[in-house]
């Protein structure tokens, strides 16, 4: 027996010992990154899933895109020209800039996109809605007629999420809203699409015949240069197999790393630690539709009244470094800070919640919130306010779904009175998807009407800002949502790795030590 | 004997249409849809009406379930929503990895449960005893993806004798790359390999009590011959039968180990999909399973009949 068992010892060692053997370095010049999960379609116009943009960013291209202070500089744009009271936009494109495919860009190219992305494009119809023409008015130029200008047109064209990517007029003019198809992933990025193996990895490959622009690569803006031959998108859904497998040497770089992981992770020498610029922000919507909460603004005041966002903040996403408990909607240092309003952010005063409450005429009603599992930020926020709320005498029930449920319960007014989810940082209001009517919890008063039509409708930046300053004002006294805090969220990277994007991971202009 | 066998692959039929029935109704029942993973979350209601519209899923259930049906009777699984691809391929690329790490993990579950479980059974009742029932319930008990984050941690982030996670195909890496499967292979054997082990033990000492042992030890067989020849072979019988439930079951329900050592196996495809609502890959999976298990039911049926000719199909 006892020779048996040594046998087999031997021979499971004598396995170990081979596939070790076998052991193989990364092929050179391939940047392999970790992401949370698997994208859906790449076709960045019509899909707005994060995964998506930032796989879809290195193949796909904007006419501007934004620096690391996220003002607009030109891409493929060389140049615009405004007439008419800004309702003519006329750009004039780079020249020389090919596709994928070995064409040249032209108006065509970007007239046809133009108009797809007006039908079909995710925020397509915040700037082509108002469009009564667009036409090639030369080889390199585009005319863009509005019939009331859009003081937000140059940042509605500066991002690939849910924007105006540049495709080639023979496939943006037969694309429908349903997204593209692999073949047709051709844009004039610095790396070209190359395979996409389900559940296994999206690989993308230097593209040859990219011309960087002159300026000096600056958050997404400027030239962008190619150093890998080529980047892999892993899927590695388990956050604790991301962050080994970059101390592991097995991923360059990894991405959404859990917040209780930072402070060891700041002192690890076997990574650096990435913090974005632009911070996320979580949302708890009201319902303006129906239910208890439609057009009780009092006690929607009563409800925020009593909550302590730096709480919330702090259980959700942990090291002091990752969150700040900020009023202003938009953060500050950029050029929309604001602290309209802002008294109401997170008074945390119970005593004074339950009277508000009571004057609203509540009387401890239940009030269904809707939230997900599938992001544990919006959970732990949730159970957070449920509390706090207690504590006033609010009474609020929560309803735990997984996120595709609550996308498709969210559509319907009668499931819910409140609903959780976060939003992505955007350099300009217009984007925001609370000022949206049509988006869930249908905010759309006189008074938000009217402020909504100013924003969008003045070109002008100092009376666009006023016009924030009162619609924040608005959002603290009518709470169509409410703001938990901002999250910055982080990545890790190997330590060899230089030029990283403070933007958020894109892998131009990044190379090794 | 011909009439048994188109009898019972008649009910088998009946079987697999019950199942595909059931498979599309439970699915269509949970609510959601894949369209706003597709989309992204700020997709607009009209945009997300028309995508629903061009991929036929505003269609009435039962049309959906006819042209699925009609389409998979012809082999045609359909296309997956989200990666734009086959669905047979999809499956075909999980099932390289699954069987794969089944098989991997069957051969430690061997190696270990086997020779442990004799051990234990032939110094039964002793401290030796006590200490590998012991472990085995541990190894039994501690969660899978425990184990599976240490070993990441130490054999590939600490010693880097391993890579982390992934597994690229061998028929594109050679049988080198089985090496990926080695960490997740010792994850999902520990649990399985207790089991075995504690089957063996049981199953020997049973065996152990049996006449025919007794007249073999008074015959004068040496002690290790007697385990080995007589206790051991009919022991195993017992166990050889929990290593087929066991396989099934790492084929499929490996989804944890899966997702801590990010393999594209079928089990972390298959709760991926029902996640975004991928629709006709959750059908396809479910029903190349469903299918799998009738045949092995059919045959196994069959196998019966042949070997004993008395069993008749009531």
């Amino acid at each position: 027996m006892k020779s048996a068992i040594g046998l087999l010892a031997r021979g499971a060692a004598a396995i170990v010992t081979t596939l070790f053997l076998n052991a193989q370095a990364n092929a050179a010049g391939t940047l392999r990154e970790a992401t949370i999960g698997e994208p859906p379609p790449l076709d960045v116009m019509v899909t707005t899933a994060d995964v998506a943009t930032a796989i879809g960013r290195h193949m796909f291209e904007t006419l501007y895109a934004w620096d690391s202070s996220y003002k607009s500089q030109p891409l493929l744009a060389d140049s615009e020209r405004l007439e008419d009271g800004g309702k003519t936009i006329v750009i004039k494109l780079r020249e020389g800039v090919q596709f994928h495919n070995g064409k040249e860009m032209t108006a065509k190219d970007v007239v046809a996109s133009m108009e797809r992305w007006g039908k079909f494009g995710a925020r397509g119809k915040l700037l082509m809605a108002s469009a009564t023409s667009v036409e090639a008015t030369g080889k390199y130029e585009v005319t863009l007629k509005l019939s009331s200008p859009n003081g937000a047109w140059k940042n509605l064209v500066s991002d690939v999420n849910g924007g105006l990517a540049i495709y080639p007029e023979e496939i943006a003019s037969k694309a429908t809203g349903q997204p593209i198809e692999q073949k047709d992933y051709v844009g004039t990025g610095p790396y070209k699409f190359k395979e996409w193996r389900p559940n296994r990895y999206v690989e993308l490959e230097k593209f040859a015949g990219y011309k960087p622009r002159k300026e000096k690569g600056d958050g997404f803006a400027g030239a962008r240069v190619a150093n890998f031959d080529a980047i892999r998108f892993i899927p590695v859904p388990d956050v604790g197999t991301r962050v080994s497998g970059v101390q592991a040497g097995d991923y360059d770089y990894a991405e959404m790393i859990s917040g209780d992981l930072y402070d060891t992770l700041s002192k690890d020498k076997s990574v650096q630690v990435q913090r974005t610029n632009a911070p996320i922000f979580g949302l708890f919507f009201m319902n303006s539709k129906e239910g208890i909460l439609k057009d009780n603004y009092k006690l929607r005041r009563a409800i925020q009244t009593a909550l302590d966002k730096s709480q919330a903040l702090r259980v959700s996403f942990g090291s002091k470094d990752l969150w700040k408990a900020e009023g202003s909607i938009v953060p500050k240092d950029t050029p929309w800070y604001s602290t309209a309003g802002i008294d109401g952010y997170s008074p945390h005063d119970p005593k004074k919640a339950k009277e508000m409450a009571k004057e609203a005429g509540y009387t401890g009603q239940p009030i269904r919130l809707l939230v997900s599992t599938n992001y544990q930020a919006h959970y732990d926020q949730a159970a957070v306010f449920t509390r706090q709320l207690a504590d006033a005498g609010i009474n609020v029930q929560m309803n735990v779904v997984d996120w595709a449920t609550l996308i498709k319960m969210r559509g319907q007014p009668e499931q819910w009175d409140i609903f959780v989810t976060h939003h992505s940082f955007f350099p300009d209001p217009i984007l925001f998807t609370f000022l949206n009517a049509s988006y869930a919890g249908w905010w759309d008063t006189a008074e938000i009407k009217a402020l909504r039509a100013e924003l969008v409708n003045s070109s002008d930046q100092a009376a666009r800002k006023a016009t924030w300053d009162k619609i924040q004002a608005l959002i603290y006294e009518q709470v169509p949502v409410m703001k938990v805090g901002d999250a910055y969220t982080y990545d890790i990277a190997s330590p060899k790795l230089k030029g990283l994007n403070p933007n958020g991971p894109a892998f131009w202009n990044v190379s090794n030590k | 004997m011909w009439a048994f066998a188109l009898k019972r692959a008649g009910a088998t039929l009946v079987t697999l249409w019950a199942a595909s029935v059931i498979i599309f109704a439970f699915i269509h029942v949970i609510p959601g849809d894949p369209i706003y993973v597709l989309l992204g979350d700020t997709a607009t209601a009209d945009q997300a009406d028309r995508l629903r519209t061009e991929l036929g899923l505003d269609e009435p259930i039962v049309l959906q379930y006819l042209q699925w049906a009609g389409r998979a009777l012809s082999g045609d699984l359909g296309r997956s929503i989200f990666f734009q691809a086959p669905v047979a391929a999809v499956i075909a690329d999980g099932a390289e990895t699954s069987i794969l790490l089944a098989t991997m993990t069957m051969v430690w579950v061997v190696l270990i449960g086997v020779p442990i479980g004799t051990v234990a059974a032939m110094r039964h009742g002793t401290w030796l005893d006590q200490g590998l029932s012991g472990v085995a319930m541990l190894m039994a008990s501690v969660p899978t993806f425990w184990v599976g984050l240490y070993l990441i941690l130490i054999f590939a982030a600490t010693l880097g004798w391993l890579p982390s996670s992934g597994y690229p195909s061998i028929f594109e890496g050679g049988l080198g790359n089985l090496r990926y499967l080695l960490l997740p292979s010792l994850t999902l054997a520990a649990p399985n390999a207790a089991l075995i082990l504690r089957l063996t033990r049981a199953s020997m000492l049973d065996v152990a009590r049996e006449d025919y042992v007794r007249t073999a030890r008074a015959k004068g067989i040496r002690p290790w011959q007697v385990v080995t020849r007589h206790i051991l072979r009919n022991a195993l019988l017992t166990v050889v039968s929990a290593f087929g439930f066991t396989f099934a079951a790492l084929m499929s329900e490996a989804v944890v180990t899966e997702t801590v050592f990010a393999l594209p196996g079928i089990g972390r495809l298959v709760v991926q999909s029902i996640l975004r609502r991928d629709y006709p890959v959750i059908q396809g999976i479910i029903l190349v399973i469903v299918v799998l298990y009738l045949v092995i039911n059919l045959l196994v049926d069959l196998a019966y009949r042949f070997l004993d000719p008395r069993v008749e199909l009531q």
